[in-house]
């Protein structure tokens, strides 16, 4: 069957759609090449269908059997997207294995918001270690008149608030930071592989 | 009761499936759709075309299976070869289903005995 300009943009439709969805949760590289593989099977898929009046109704069929965009990138993402985090451990691969999760399953979801807070607290008790060195009047225990108001990294030091201890809470937060971090990074990590395996089994029965 | 039936028949074919890519290129090196045609041809399998990608993608990761991109007359094609590393995967999973089979067939045997008697 040879393709109209209208079939033809039907096809760039679909392909545009499915290289979105992956772009997500995979590598540039990987996308361009799964992208390019399914084009390979429509092409190919065209070439054999009998020419028909209806090419509208030909090129539907053609790619309801391939399945949606979002549903063949949905299968894309349970398969590669968290056995590349289990195996790389890079964050930014972890990040988006997770996301993908998140966005399919309910157990995803859950444990992605429970990550998202480990992650975000970690890194507010990093930033105000970090603060210390830059800000060192506005990092450590905050007094005001003598009495104890906190601790931390305080944006707006007042003429009646007092810092101390500055060095030993900065030394605390990047210590409780760095090991909320690592804890958190360890636990994607493990669910992940968990996740992975799951996966494995489900396949092999 | 067809529900729950749907349910199992649809998870026994995706346990299947993995297999079953593995069983069609292990005679020699086949693309994408020829494998999907291969398993329309022989089974029942191939539910969505799409989905048979994304598993040729994880076995060639999990370096059960080789590709390489080759042009053709019309488009390039990306094909599939066993490694051997596949190869000796799939000699035991083929002892693994064949053990499993045996089994339920015993036990279908037994029960139809039950019910005869």
């Amino acid at each position: 069957m040879n393709l109209s300009d209208d079939g033809e943009k039907r096809i760039r439709g679909y392909l545009f759609m499915l290289e979105n969805s992956l772009r997500t949760f995979l590598k540039r590289d990987v996308v361009a090449d799964a992208v390019r593989e399914v084009e390979s099977h429509i092409r190919e898929r065209v070439r054999e269908t009998e020419p028909m009046p209806n090419e509208r109704d030909a090129l539907n069929r053609l790619l309801d059997a391939i399945g949606p965009p979002h549903r063949l990138a949905r299968a894309y993402s349970a398969e590669l997207a968290v056995d590349e985090a289990v195996s790389s451990g890079r964050l930014w691969s972890t990040a988006r294995a997770v996301f993908a999760l998140a966005r399919n399953t309910t157990e995803g979801f859950a444990v992605g918001v429970a990550l998202f807070t480990g992650y975000l607290t970690s890194a507010a008790f990093l930033l105000v270690a970090l603060a210390k060195p830059i800000f060192p009047a506005n990092v450590g225990v905050r007094w005001v008149d003598g009495e104890f108001r906190g601790a931390g990294l305080e944006p707006f030091v007042g003429p009646e608030t007092v810092m101390t201890h500055g060095w030993e809470v900065a030394a605390i937060c990047a210590v409780v930071g760095g090991l909320l971090l690592w804890l958190t990074h360890r636990g994607t990590r493990r669910y992940l592989r968990r996740v992975s395996e799951r996966r494995r089994r489900a396949a092999f029965g | 009761m067809t529900i729950s039936t749907d349910s199992w028949t649809e998870q026994m074919r995706r346990g299947g499936l993995e297999l079953a890519i593995l069983l069609a290129v292990a005679p020699g090196t086949r693309y994408g759709l020829e494998i999907i045609r291969h398993l329309q041809e022989l089974t029942d399998l191939v539910v969505t075309e799409g989905t048979i990608y994304p598993i040729l993608g994880r076995l060639t990761r999990d370096g059960w299976l080789q590709a390489e991109w080759q042009a053709s007359a019309a488009h390039p094609r990306k094909y599939y070869r066993l490694t051997s590393q596949g190869r000796r995967r799939l000699r035991l999973m083929v002892e693994e289903w064949r053990t499993f089979a045996a089994k339920i067939d015993r036990l279908v045997d037994a029960a139809d005995k039950g019910s005869d008697a």
